[in-house]
């Protein structure tokens, strides 16, 4: 009964306990949170610090070691099957990497994303309802790339990539998009395209965004909560105001004046010449 | 726990996500004719693929009927079939010394396709080089290396082996000529095969430094092909375990010969003795090969 009381309460997402061992490392380490609908969640921490097995444990891509992950009052920790890819349907995953299949045609990629809306025979004969392929180019014009639709996914750059799989993951129809390091390698223009359209996602239908970043700066501007994580444990849970520097050199360690993106963090250019000059003793 | 219902899981519901939906069905007539292409049911290739599969198909039923295809005849010899299984059971060798003659003859036809493969090899090397579009740009000397391998590939195993008999006598000497030219043509053009698909980055980061063609070979393509070679051989190095075991029985050593003549004398236990003992041997080098095959390529770190 404890479920209806937390969906009652209006709680979209709930881990309980849930952790991760990798042969002897434990990435994800007894991780509890309530994440509330219609919110743009920022998960921060240094590489490695369990943030990505996190995410791919709400999409099960991950299996955890121990604890639970409930939605909407269903633990979807033991779903196996149609329940399974159901729930992936609706829990659309984004990586750093795009994970498109390069020698398919962007509209096809994105497709992918009705997956789970079409019966399989249709789906490998490529058999698409209009309305499907209406979901598909609809989803690609909102974010500017709908001319591409019959070029290879490969031939695109990498900002157009990722907005192709977030037009996937769009069509899919999810209550919940989780983004692992969307922005990580991409530029600076890429990066504010492919966060606004994330941003998009989350303003204009609503859907909760959960999304590990790395850059401080970008979880500021963009995230209405921040998650911290370090050694697989969550440190920090809060409105982007309440994280600190202090707080965050804790969370990033020696990485923090990178992320802080502080001036005073560069040594003094005479300094650093000095120091280039200097030769090894 | 509650059982997972697609109110609760899928997205229907939400309102937000509908409007993708609504707003898509809405925009539809004018979708249809922004992206024509993607809306026409059938397009040119598609006509083509299935013309194409339809021509097969027929290429394909009049092959079986020209061939005199019959599932009579098939059934009928069934029969036949089961006597032979009756008559080899249970498989044996006979006596000690007839085992210990399989065993030997056995292994001198695991010694024909191990030397014949790696000779096969070692000559392939340099011909899988010459014949690579992205290491020899002169057309001449590409296409002077495809053709002779094409000429060495054309001519089976079988029959290298019944022309190396004559020419350097029966034995197992032969039995190696043999699979070390017909697979001098297979391995070559592998070979030439995997150097083309190879990254073309690795060559440019070694020439950007300075470095020679030589170099740019060496360091640029062959580490990224020496995986997919080593995987190639030892797959030529079981099938070829097969193929010494055919050439045999022209005489060119090893368990064949032993083969044919238990066969022609009508000895269907020792036959079938031979045959699980064939069988036994190219499941262990398929088993070895699947571990070296994996030591060779190493664990790649996971993207993280």
């Amino acid at each position: 009964m404890a479920i209806r009381h937390l969906a009652a309460e209006g709680f979209l997402l709930s881990i309980r306990d849930i952790s991760r061992q990798f042969a002897t490392k434990t990435a994800v380490d007894n991780v509890s949170l309530e994440i509330e609908p219609g919110g743009f969640i920022g998960v921060i921490g240094r590489s490695g610090a369990g943030k990505s097995t996190l995410l791919r444990m709400i999409n099960r891509l991950v299996d955890p070691t121990s604890g639970r992950i409930v939605f909407n009052g269903v633990d979807i920790t033991g779903l196996r099957g149609r329940d399974l890819r159901r729930w992936r349907q609706s829990a659309a995953m984004i990586f750093q990497q795009f994970n498109l299949s390069g020698r398919l045609d962007v509209l096809t990629n994105v497709l992918m994303g009705r997956l789970n809306h079409v019966p399989a025979p249709r789906a490998v004969l490529k058999l698409w309802s209009d309305e499907d392929k209406a979901i598909a180019l609809s989803a690609l014009e909102q974010f500017d790339i709908a001319g591409l639709a019959a070029q290879r996914a490969e031939s695109l750059s990498g900002g157009q990539q990722q907005r192709v799989a977030i037009a996937r993951a769009l069509v899919q129809e999810p209550q919940i998009v989780l983004a692992d390091e969307p922005v990580a390698s991409l530029d600076p223009r890429n990066t504010k395209v492919v966060m606004d359209a994330l941003l998009r996602i989350n303003k204009h239908y609503g859907i909760t965004v959960i999304c590990n970043l790395h850059s401080l700066d970008l979880a500021r501007t963009y995230c209405d909560r921040l998650i911290g994580i370090a050694s697989g444990r969550v440190v920090f849970d809060g409105a982007p105001d309440a994280l600190t520097d202090d707080v965050a050199r804790d969370l990033y360690g020696l990485e923090a004046e990178d992320v802080l993106g502080k001036a005073a963090a560069m040594p003094h250019p005479q300094a650093a010449m000095a120091n280039a000059l200097s030769m090894p003793a | 726990m509650n059982a997972p219902s697609s109110s609760s899981l899928a997205g229907h519901t939400a309102s937000g996500v509908n409007r993708l939906r609504e707003d898509a069905l809405r925009e539809l007539p004018h979708l249809r004719t922004r992206y024509a292409d993607a809306f026409r049911p059938v397009t040119r290739n598609g006509i083509l693929g299935v013309m194409l599969a339809v021509g097969l198909l027929a290429l394909f039923i009049t092959g079986f009927a020209e061939l005199g295809f019959s599932f009579a005849k098939m059934i009928a010899g069934l029969d036949q079939l089961g006597k032979f299984v009756i008559l080899m059971w249970p498989p044996t060798p006979g006596t000690m010394s007839r085992f210990l003659l399989f065993v030997h003859a056995l292994g001198e036809t695991v010694a024909i396709a191990a030397l014949g493969t790696v000779l096969a090899a070692i000559l392939a090397l340099p011909f899988g080089f010459l014949a690579a579009k992205n290491v020899v740009a002169n057309r001449i000397v590409h296409f002077l290396s495809r053709r002779l391998l094409d000429t060495v590939r054309g001519v089976d195993t079988l029959i290298w082996a019944l022309l190396w008999v004559n020419v350097v006598g029966l034995g197992p000497f032969a039995g190696v000529l043999a699979i070390m030219c017909s697979d001098t043509g297979a391995l070559g053009k592998l070979f030439s095969e995997a150097i083309e698909t190879a990254n073309r980055r690795p060559v440019e980061g070694v020439l950007s430094a300075g470095g020679g063609r030589l170099a740019a070979v060496r360091f640029g393509i062959l580490p990224q092909v020496l995986p997919v070679f080593a995987s190639q051989l030892l797959y030529y190095f079981e099938s070829n375990t097969r193929s010494a075991t055919i050439i045999g029985i022209v005489g060119a050593g090893g368990i064949g010969l032993h083969l044919s003549e238990q066969i022609r004398t009508l000895e269907w236990q020792h036959v079938a003795f031979l045959v699980i003992l064939i069988l036994a041997t190219v499941a262990v080098i398929d088993a070895l090969s699947t571990r070296l095959r994996s030591a060779i390529i190493g664990s790649r770190p996971a993207a993280t």
